[in-house]
């Protein structure tokens, strides 16, 4: 449409007057339509048409006190809820075009998917096979430890544990990276009271044991009374795939007294901590990306190290977290309690006689020398201040007691 | 006051008082739309309740992104479809010059009616919803599924040929002489648009 030199169109100067023009050129027609008089004609008959329109009214309909029968019978119907549609109207529309259209190709589609559930699903027939899968797993995420060698004796405690805590870390941080356990993963405890008459054989026993099955011992504490049976108490740490085989072993080395067994689910505290340590992970790259990359005042450099430095403690500590998770589960905990059987032995003399005979003359005489000793010490501290106070109170003494004996010899003269 | 689309909300989730407040907000100027556009005031008023009857039929398929407003005379318009489709089936359409006096319309009000008579059908309904049910120029171009710069174009063809129409000269005319007038305005009518282009 031609706009015959102005700079608004014809059809935008009604939309302009029917409130439909954007901003912009709503204002530019409106400074338009100020001086143009072809403009202000056309507005003038759109307008008139509008009047002129509004004069075509509509009778109104007589107020309604109610609604209409026809509407109150439809809302009981439905009151409120999704309409029911008839019984036959899923059957009916299975029988239209579209409805045979959908309800083919759903068909097809679905033959389609179940073809390919049963192609992925064959495995799941193999059930050895399976299962020998997902024990491989599980040993993969519970034993990041060192399998056990020749020279991984029980005795030898921390150094070698150390070792193995390293490099149980290495195998954890590819766990890591493998993502969330698939298994759940359980930190196994049991303590074991066992009573022996032959206490080194026992001992020996344990050593044994966790030597063959790649264990180390955590702690160990020997108590040997003179007049009771010695006790060994030991904190055993045995890989958790041999947990069940070392257990039997333990329990065949004596009379088992007490025995007690349990397992905490650590996995979601192993996924939380896994999680918690790649967001600070990603957290330190960014920051020393922006460190890297981003020049600031120094102050802000400063801020961006300082937080670094707080992020690295962080993934520090939880590593360390981590690793011993990694460790409980990997590694089966048994407090182990060997108590040895005491017997009374009779003997002709009590142990020790002469020595205590000697032992308590030197205490005699210790306790005359001593008692000497005492009375010197306290003389020599106590006498300068008992010689003071004799002397000052010497006079008044004499003079009360010369004084009583007078009165005391009065009475008797008097009588006479 | 409550939006309608929060009315129809509430009615979705069974409140037959916000039915009531939509009913009574929409039964006159629904009742107009039909009655505008059939010569019927009885079928005018069984197509406005239809509408309603509809609304609750399908009510549990409303979105609130829709305007409620668009959404019944979306109803309406396919009712008035329907309609047209029966009566043209049935019986030749009404002629309006067979009850101008029953209808009870003025002069001015028959007058108008006639001229809108002589428009084009498509470009007819867009004036007749922008001027009468007061709908922007997106509600119409949604509801008749055109493009907003089809409807604002036709909209301004259709006005331009109304005004030809309503023109005083011609109605003096078109009184005197009736059909007759009628058809030279057709005839103007469709060259109005091509005056406009130039």
């Amino acid at each position: 449409m031609s706009n015959g030199g102005h700079p608004i169109e014809h059809e935008e100067l009604m939309a302009y007057l029917d409130g439909e023009l954007a901003t912009e050129r709503a204002v530019e027609a409106a400074a338009h339509l100020e001086h143009c008089r072809e403009c202000q004609e056309l507005a003038a008959a759109l307008r008139k048409i509008s009047q002129e329109m509004a004069g075509w009214e509509v009778e109104r309909l007589e107020p309604a006190d109610e609604m209409p029968i026809a509407i109150k019978a439809a809302l009981q119907d439905r009151p409120g809820k999704p309409r029911k549609t008839g019984k036959s109207l899923g059957w009916k529309i299975l029988f239209t075009r579209r409805g045979l259209v959908w309800a083919g190709g759903g068909t097809i589609i679905a033959f389609l998917l179940m073809t390919f559930s049963v192609s992925r699903l064959k495995p799941a027939f193999a059930p050895s096979a399976l299962r020998l899968e997902q024990v491989r797993r599980v040993e993969q995420l519970v034993a990041p430890t060192p399998q056990p060698s020749s020279g991984y004796a029980a005795s030898d405690t921390l150094g070698k544990i150390k070792d193995g805590a390293e490099a149980g870390d290495d195998e954890s941080d590819s766990n890591e990276r493998t993502g969330v356990p698939t298994v759940p993963m359980i930190a196994r405890t049991a303590g074991l009271t066992l009573t022996t008459k032959e206490f080194d054989k026992t001992r020996a026993g344990v050593e044994e044991i966790l030597k063959r099955h790649g264990g180390y011992l955590g702690e160990m504490k020997v108590n040997a009374p003179a007049d009771a049976g010695r006790t060994l108490t030991a904190t055993l740490r045995i890989p958790a795939p041999q947990f069940e085989a070392a257990m039997a072993e333990l329990k065949k080395l004596g009379r088992v007294e007490d025995e007690s067994q349990g397992g905490e689910e650590v996995t979601r505290q192993y996924v939380d901590l896994q999680a918690r340590l790649q967001n600070s992970k990603h957290t330190e790259q960014r920051l020393t990306e922006i460190l890297r990359t981003r020049t600031g005042k120094l102050q802000e450099v400063l801020k961006v190290e300082l937080e670094i430095d707080r992020v690295r403690g962080e993934i520090e500590q939880m590593q360390a977290e981590k690793k011993e998770l990694s460790k409980r589960v990997a590694f089966a905990t048994v407090n182990t309690t060997v108590k040895e059987e005491y017997r009374a032995k009779l003997e002709a003399a009590p142990p020790s006689t002469a020595s205590r005979f000697r032992n308590a003359a030197v205490d005699g005489y210790n306790t005359v020398v001593e008692g000497l000793i005492d009375v010197g010490l306290f003389v020599l501290s106590a006498g300068p201040s008992l010689l003071l106070w004799a002397a000052i109170l010497f006079f008044p003494a004499r003079w009360a007691w010369k004084k009583l004996r007078r009165k005391a010899e009065e009475p008797e003269t008097s009588s006479v | 006051m409550i939006s309608d689309e929060a009315l129809m909300l509430e009615f979705q989730r069974g409140s037959r008082e916000a039915f009531e407040e939509l009913f009574a907000r929409y039964r006159e100027p629904l009742y107009g739309f039909f009655r505008r556009r059939l010569a019927s005031k009885n079928r005018a008023e069984d197509l406005a309740q239809e509408t309603f009857l509809a609304v609750i039929r399908a009510v549990v398929r409303y979105e609130p992104r829709a305007m409620v407003r668009t959404y019944l005379y979306g109803i309406a318009l396919k009712l008035l479809a329907a309609e047209r489709r029966k009566l043209s089936g049935n019986e030749p359409p009404l002629e309006p010059e067979h009850e101008p006096q029953e209808n009870g319309l003025s002069e001015e009000a028959l007058w108008v009616r006639q001229a809108l008579e002589k428009l084009d059908p498509g470009e007819r309904e867009i004036l007749m919803l922008r001027e009468y049910e007061q709908l922007n120029y997106a509600e119409i171009a949604e509801l008749l599924r055109l493009p907003v710069n089809t409807v604002r174009s036709r909209l301004f063809r259709s006005r331009m040929a109304l005004k030809n129409f309503l023109d005083p000269k011609k109605k003096l005319h078109g009184a005197a002489a009736g059909g007759a007038g009628r058809d030279s305005a057709r005839d103007e009518s469709t060259a109005r648009p091509t005056d406009d282009e130039e």
